[in-house]
């Protein structure tokens, strides 16, 4: 099963994706962590990440790029997070910027679901600051729309998070 | 306690003064944290938070506190947290504490309403 758990910024996305782990009962939980840390705030965020994860059996795999690569445990249960910093990471790279990556990305995604049990994936909602960025950022956003559009395609549940509360955008709780 | 948020411009405030004819509105902008804890009805709390940000105070504890000491009060807030990360400092810490802060407030509210064109959606109506 794929669970596609959207929402804005701080609204509880990530307690609400580990919940959903944790309802799958007893398995190998493996955490794909996507956030390179390069600044004492990103080293922040993700001490606040471990800090929630702590205690719920998660093995953690820091995974920055290639997704379509990786080779998962058998029968295990995945949680990605986050796939706004995988598309920042497949895009921005140190040999240059890589327009076009949402197809990579969802091959990617389709390489895990044909590995894993489940998979939770965490995304984002950008696309509402009604403000029109240049280039590049423009094209970020682009890439991850397209990326979230075929996710939800694929996915058996998409839920955006608000402050906490779940609102199903396709299937539902018992999906 | 009850919240009704939604974007910019969505017609939250004349929402809010709908449903609670009654209840005398104040501005998250210019409260202090003693009128928030008597307030009746909060409109733009999300300048609340800006504010005791901008003046460098702490907001951990605040949901406590607003549950304990006034658990009936209305706070309308915008949500400001769907959009690309802001390039500056303080507005994604900003960004991040409305997020954040809300997230525990809806936690101890018995309902949440968003607003879009007008018109609300109940999220949570416990």
């Amino acid at each position: 099963m794929l669970v596609v758990v959207t929402g804005g910024s701080g609204s509880g996305k990530s307690a609400f994706a580990e919940d959903r782990v944790l309802s799958f009962g007893e398995a190998r939980r493996i955490y794909i962590a996507t956030m390179q840390a390069f600044d004492e705030e990103s080293h922040r965020r993700i001490r606040r990440h471990r800090r929630m994860r702590a205690g719920k059996g998660f093995e953690t795999i820091e995974r920055y790029t290639e997704l379509d690569e990786l080779i998962l445990p058998k029968n295990c249960v995945v949680l990605l997070e986050c796939m706004s910093n995988l598309v920042a990471n497949e895009m921005f790279r140190e040999d240059g910027f890589h327009p076009e990556v949402s197809e990579k990305i969802t091959e990617g995604v389709r390489n895990l679901l044909s590995q894993a049990e489940h998979v939770v994936i965490v995304t984002n909602e950008i696309f509402s600051d009604g403000i029109l960025y240049e280039g590049e950022s423009e094209k970020y956003k682009e890439q991850l729309g397209k990326i979230n559009c075929n996710l939800a395609e694929m996915a058996d549940a998409v839920v955006e998070v608000v402050y906490g509360i779940p609102v199903w955008h396709k299937g539902g709780e018992k999906a | 306690m009850e919240m009704i948020i939604g974007g910019a411009y969505q017609g939250k405030s004349s929402y809010a003064k709908k449903q609670f004819p009654d209840v005398k509105w104040k501005c998250g902008a210019e409260l202090t944290e003693e009128e928030l804890l008597e307030a009746e009805g909060v409109l733009g709390f999300h300048q609340y938070i800006r504010k005791c940000l901008k003046a460098g105070a702490n907001l951990s504890g605040l949901t406590e506190k607003l549950a304990e000491k006034n658990p009936g009060v209305v706070l309308v807030s915008e949500e400001v947290g769907y959009g690309i990360v802001p390039a500056d400092a303080f507005e994604r810490q900003y960004r991040e504490a409305v997020g954040r802060v809300c997230t525990e407030l809806a936690g101890k509210s018995s309902k949440v309403t968003r607003v879009v064109c007008g018109i609300g959606m109940v999220l949570k109506n416990d």
